[in-house]
């Protein structure tokens, strides 16, 4: 059954303009995003729009699976191709055959492995595990991950070639936090949704004001999290103390505003110790004092001007600082609508 | 002097756009300018006697140029494209095996690149 992907954000008015015009391409695509974004959900999209409808949609994740089993799974094997083949066996790209292969979490794909996708890629042809004989197969690759592909390439984790064969057709899913007009049109999908699940009145529904508090929580786990939100309440039922528990997590200054926990602060500083971990004498805790605080405080203002639809003087009243200096920050912090 | 040709460029490059439509807008010249691949391949979905020639770059966002140019070669298999790319021996390969008509490395010269056109549109 379609999925249909939810939103009202310009973001996912594009990715359905994208899917649109690329769905008859079978062009390689690269789906990228958060964990609970839905990039499974874009992928079956570009599916279901494409000619490709009607034959088999294949998903693995190649995170899942050791090395050998994931080759096995991919490629298939003959009878007695190594130890427990008994019988030969079916893989993925023979089982998608016409249809699209969905290769999950791919940056987790060893490089070896990659050698072996990249030849697919290129001549169109693979072997099971212990034959010999090409087979021709026309499947059409869907790749997610929810890593820095780039930053992959950069570490050597993942082919530069097969990156560019990969990358024809990008489409990156912002976190739920980055789009947070589309949470209430989430929210009562859901609820419809789950509702008709649930044997008629037998749930709590929620008081839809109250929910309205749920725009400013963060969504660290994005739309999935969301899923698992709803469906807790309309199990438990008390909506008001399941709504305040997330807005407890969001606490700090003052938590109706703010859209990051202070854990939030600190994994987003992660990255800096991965950037410095070879050379550490540009490393230090001033550097990395003033970067977090740019950091923070162009995604607060950002966040505010978006909440205020840029309204400068609105602001500078929410944020306590004067428009001059608003208007310094906009410039220094490199802000943009 | 007969009817102008059609161009269409696409570079997600502000500054590259605007010089190289900058450069080819002139009376040999009707230029449509496009600044990733989705909006470029609109244009090339919305004009109906489609483009003389297209110029594309190859790394962008959304649609890349190698993207862009299997579509033009599906749907309009006569239109010459020229790729231009900063970014190595891989785009660059990826850009021939699309049937790229000619392949320029960045950075050139326009002029290296009037030369292409002049050349594709005989």
């Amino acid at each position: 059954m379609e999925i249909p992907l939810i939103g009202k954000s310009k973001d996912i008015e594009k990715i359905r303009e994208l899917i649109k015009h690329v769905s008859g391409s079978s062009l390689n695509v690269v789906i990228t995003g958060e964990s609970g974004v839905g990039k499974e959900v874009v992928a079956q999209n570009l599916y279901y729009k494409s000619k490709r409808n009607n034959k088999p949609f294949i998903k693995i994740n190649c995170a899942a699976l050791p090395e050998g089993l994931l080759e096995s799974e991919l490629f298939g094997y003959e009878q007695g191709a190594f130890t427990g083949a008994h019988r030969k066996k079916r893989g993925k790209f023979e089982l998608a055959n016409k249809g699209v292969l969905f290769l999950d979490e791919i940056c987790d794909m060893s490089l070896v492995l990659q050698a072996k996708l990249l030849h697919v890629l290129q001549s169109g042809e693979f072997s099971r595990l212990g034959s010999e004989i090409d087979i021709k197969s026309d499947v059409w690759v869907i790749a997610a991950t929810n890593q820095d592909l780039e930053q992959s390439v950069k570490q050597g984790i993942f082919r530069e070639d097969l990156y560019y064969r990969l990358n024809i057709i990008r489409i990156t899913i912002p976190p739920l936090r980055k789009r947070p007009e589309d949470i209430s049109v989430l929210i009562n999908y859901y609820l419809k949704q789950y509702a008709s699940r649930f044997d008629n009145k037998k749930f709590a529904k929620p008081n839809l004001d109250l929910l309205k508090k749920l725009n400013y929580y963060h969504w660290p786990g994005n739309v999935r999290e969301l899923q698992n939100f709803l469906k807790k309440g309309m199990v438990i039922g008390n909506w008001e103390e399941l709504v305040d528990e997330l807005a407890s997590c969001n606490k700090t200054e003052d938590n109706s505003i703010l859209p990051y926990s202070a854990r939030n602060i600190v994994e987003n500083l992660s990255f800096l110790e991965e950037k410095n971990g070879a050379d550490l004498s540009s490393f230090s805790l001033k550097k990395i004092k003033k970067k977090a605080l740019e950091k923070i405080e162009r995604e607060v203002i950002s966040y505010v001007l978006g909440k205020t639809g840029w309204n400068r003087s609105k602001a500078t009243k929410i944020l306590k600082i004067s428009y001059k200096t608003l208007l310094t920050k906009i410039s220094d912090l490199d802000i943009k609508k | 002097m007969g009817k102008p040709y059609k161009l269409l460029i696409i570079d997600d490059n502000k500054e590259i756009l605007t010089a190289i439509c900058a450069f080819f807008t002139n009376k040999k010249y009707v230029v449509v300018c496009a600044s990733d691949g989705l909006e470029g391949l609109k244009f090339l979905e919305s004009e109906k006697k489609g483009f003389d020639l297209v110029i594309t770059d190859i790394v962008m966002p959304n649609i890349s140029g190698i993207g862009l140019i299997a579509m033009i070669k599906k749907k309009h298999s006569n239109t010459p494209v020229i790729a231009i790319t900063g970014w190595g021996e891989h785009p660059e390969a990826l850009a021939s095996e699309a049937k790229a008509d000619r392949v320029l490395e960045k950075p050139f010269e326009l002029v290296q690149l009037a030369k292409l056109v002049d050349e594709l549109l005989g």
